[in-house]
């Protein structure tokens, strides 16, 4: 099973600590072959929104910056259970904040 | 909760069990012992962590609570001191990953039966149970459970070291590994049994563990090309099964539907496949070969855009590594699309004489695509009808029919010889499989005869197809469907089969179709041996104490089955290990004189192998044949044999024979 783990950004200021503990973890979990794809969003970005024939595209940065994702994980496990473990270890590095995770379908 | 905390404990089971049980089997030098401490460590937490939570690492509370246990244990054995040193000994350079490799590289020893290969390794790398591993293999739980102690019992028997393999050994080693990955893979990809084509399951754990393997071993190239080929051989598994299940072939499946994700981590492995083999002398590995075919179908946009030249290349490469039936016909396949269907087809006919391929509807198959191509229809149909007979999916069996349906029927070539003017009643605008009909069905055959003759037409009927005109009948494919149904029946079989061509030729008025046919007089191979490994796990298969003594018996004496099997206890000199069987001395060494006595035990006289159970009524066998003691007959070769070769499926697909036992150079 596919699960898609998207974290929201936080206010904290990411330390050396930090990148190392997340660049071990990533590197683990990639090792492991769970770990299928995985990156950083740039904060704001381009919405493309659609109404009748209307297509109306705007630049970022937008107002509810707290509820945009800054992170996603591509990972493929066998349980959901497994996902929400990986996802506990995920938060345990990066300190206070938010993430959720959905399964994927398809392609 | 109590649920939510089980469901917990057991995915970060499966997330670390393979560091906990490399870690502790580093330990305690018996991977066995390792498991069993593993297991008891997730006991433990399925106890606690319902009523105090999950730990904050809980990974980390599994391995500490193993260690202690494994810490506890050898204090049991009263080995600490010398331990305490070992434990204080250890080099730090061994990690954690060391461990984990060690471990897949134990599991997959080729000590082990392939079956035991691959459900150890799921077991002990993959972190899954017994149950689990059933139920993707679609065997029983306790089979499983069985496979997997006997693997584990002659893994500590046989004192393997828990070391990773150097020099000349790792090549060997590694391939091994590989192997049992690429069969896990393919039993989910292209699952030979059940009713799913695919089982998802089985290709991801496949992944993780080659993804795995590739991380441990950065340097083996064949790691990589392993992985290259399971990630884009994956990236199809959405488009390679049509609406109603069938299998859609992979010129026709739609590309739009690959997973261009998994594509993308294909080339990148093999790009480090590639960047690897380049620093090394010698060629690409097989794995990295297959691979390669595999990147330039997923380069393709479209079918129609594949560069077969480079594909036929590639397989060129491949046959000279892997001469495999298989791999020559789907070689046969490419040369057919890269240099034209008549040189495919002479790739293909070669291998009409192979015996691997008999029953494999893929050949006529093939076969009759690169006579379509040749228009020669009425041979293309033939052979499309034959597939159809042998394939047992029946989605592809409808698209083979319709594909012969498709096929107008060519006029037929007159036949080969004038046949008489009765016999050409029989034989003119008949085809074989109705002629074979009434051949059977005539009066004048008792139903001995009919059965012994209709094994044989059966075999002609799966080998030329049942439609083929029985104008074209010639003694050249009779000979063929011979070699390949029976290359190494014994001389009454190969008999039997060929005077029933012969009666049926005369009954149809066809001529001698067995020109190139010769009755066999001589056994046309001799017995196979079983090497010292072989007979060192069959000495360690389950199975009663009778068997084991007989077994034993056959391999140390070197007599023939009869002998032995005519053994009373009477005979036997058990002091001296020796025994008189009527005109013959028999003569055994340790590993018989260790069972015997055990078999024999207060018993004084008749057979030394009895049967299970007392004779039937009606069954009434010589006195001399039957126990005084318990009333049993004597165990007959028949039964011998069936318990033997049930008994080595374990080891070999067809099981093994008695004679085989006998060590080499005795026969």
């Amino acid at each position: 099973m596919r699960y898609l783990m998207t974290t929201m950004a936080s206010d904290t200021a990411p330390d050396e600590k930090l990148f190392t503990e997340m660049a071990k973890f990533v590197e683990e979990l990639s090792a492991a072959g769970v770990l299928l794809a995985t990156g950083g969003l740039e904060p704001g970005g381009v919405r493309i929104a659609s109404a009748g024939d209307e297509i109306t595209v705007t630049d970022g940065p937008f107002a509810e910056a707290k509820e945009a994702v800054a992170g996603f994980a591509l990972i493929e496990v066998r349980t959901k259970e497994e996902a929400i473990e990986l996802g506990r270890r995920f938060r345990k590095i990066v300190g206070d904040g938010e993430s959720v995770i959905q399964q994927v379908f398809g392609p | 909760m109590v649920s939510d905390a089980h469901q917990t404990v057991d995915a970060v089971w499966k997330l670390e069990s393979a560091k906990i049980i490399g870690g502790l089997a580093r330990m305690v030098h018996d991977v066995g012992l390792a498991e069993e401490l593993a297991q008891d460590a997730l006991v433990a937490a399925l106890e606690q962590w319902p009523q105090s939570g999950v730990p904050d690492n809980p990974g980390a509370w599994l391995m500490t609570t193993a260690k202690r246990r494994a810490v506890d244990h050898i204090r049991r054995a009263q080995r600490l001191e010398e331990k305490k040193q070992q434990l204080a000994q250890e080099r730090p350079v061994q990690t954690d990953q060391d461990d984990i490799l060690r471990l897949m590289f134990i599991s997959c020893h080729p000590i082990l039966p392939t079956q035991a290969r691959v459900a150890l390794t799921l077991r002990l790398v993959g972190g899954l149970t017994a149950a689990e591993i059933g139920r993707a293999f679609l065997v029983a739980e306790p089979v499983v459970t069985q496979r997997i102690a006997v693997a584990k019992r002659t893994l500590a028997e046989e004192q393997v070291p828990f070391e990773l393999p150097d020099g000349a050994e790792l090549a060997e080693r590694l391939s091994s590994v590989l192997e049992v990955i690429y069969l896990i893979f393919n039993e989910g990809y292209s699952a030979t049994s059940g009713d799913d084509l695919v089982r998802p399951g089985l290709v991801m754990e496949a992944l993780r563990l080659g993804r795995l393997l590739a991380d441990l071993s950065p340097h083996e190239p064949e790691a990589h090309g392993l992985v290259a080929l399971m990630e884009i051989q994956a990236s199809r598994t959405a488009a390679r099964t049509g609406p109603s299940g069938e299998p859609v072939r992979l010129h026709e499946q739609n590309r739009g539907r690959w997973d261009q994700l998994l594509i993308r981590r294909g080339f990148t492995a093999m790009l480090r496949a590639r960047e690897i083999s380049a620093t090394r002398i010698g060629g690409p590995g097989p794995y990295v070969l297959q691979a390669a075919i595999a990147v330039m179908h997923a380069q393709a946009r479209t079918a129609a855009d594949t560069d077969w030249a480079q594909i036929a290349a590639l397989y060129e490469l491949l046959v000279r590594l892997v001469p495999t039936a298989i791999v020559r016909l789907n070689q046969a396949v490419a040369v057919g699309m890269a240099r034209g269907p008549a040189e495919g087809l002479a790739l293909a006919d070669a291998l009409l004489t192979d015996p691997a391929l008999r029953d494999y509807h893929l050949l006529p198959g093939v076969r009759a695509d690169l006579l379509v191509r040749l228009e020669r229809y009425g041979e293309a149909r033939l052979e499309f009808e034959r597939a159809a007979t042998l394939t047992h999916n029946e989605a592809e069996r409808a698209f083979l029919r319709r594909r012969a349906a498709e096929l107008v029927a060519e006029p037929e070539h007159p036949a080969p010889r004038p046949p008489g003017p009765e016999a050409s009643d029989r034989a003119s605008g008949r085809v074989f499989g109705e002629a074979a009909q009434g051949f059977l069905a005539r009066a004048d055959l008792d139903p001995a005869t009919v059965r012994s003759y209709g094994q044989t037409m059966r075999a002609l009927t799966r080998g030329l197809g049942e439609h083929l005109p029985l104008a074209q009948l010639t003694p050249d494919l009779v000979t063929r469907v011979f070699t390949t149904a029976w290359p190494t029946a014994a001389p009454a079989t190969w008999n039997r089969h060929r005077a029933a061509v012969r009666s049926f030729a005369d009954w149809a008025g066809l001529g001698d179709l067995t020109t190139g046919l010769a009755r066999r007089t001589q056994p046309p191979a001799t017995t196979a041996h079983l090497d010292p490994a072989t007979l060192d796990r069959i000495w360690n298969l389950p199975a009663t104490p009778r068997e084991h003594a007989l077994w034993r018996l056959l391999h140390e004496s070197a007599a023939p089955v009869s002998t032995i099997l005519r053994l009373n206890v009477e005979d036997l000199d058990l002091e001296d290990r020796r025994a008189r069987a009527g005109e013959d001395r028999v003569t055994w060494r340790s590993g018989a004189a260790r069972l015997l006595p055990a078999l024999v035990a207060d018993r004084t006289a008749g057979p030394v192998f009895l049967a299970e159970r007392r004779p039937g009524p009606g069954r009434t066998p010589a006195p001399g044949d039957l126990c005084p003691h318990t009333g049993r007959g004597r165990l007959s070769y028949e039964r011998a044999e069936y318990l033997f070769k049930q008994a080595t499926k374990a080891l070999d697909p067809e099981g093994f024979t008695l004679r085989m036992l006998r060590p080499r150079g005795r026969v």
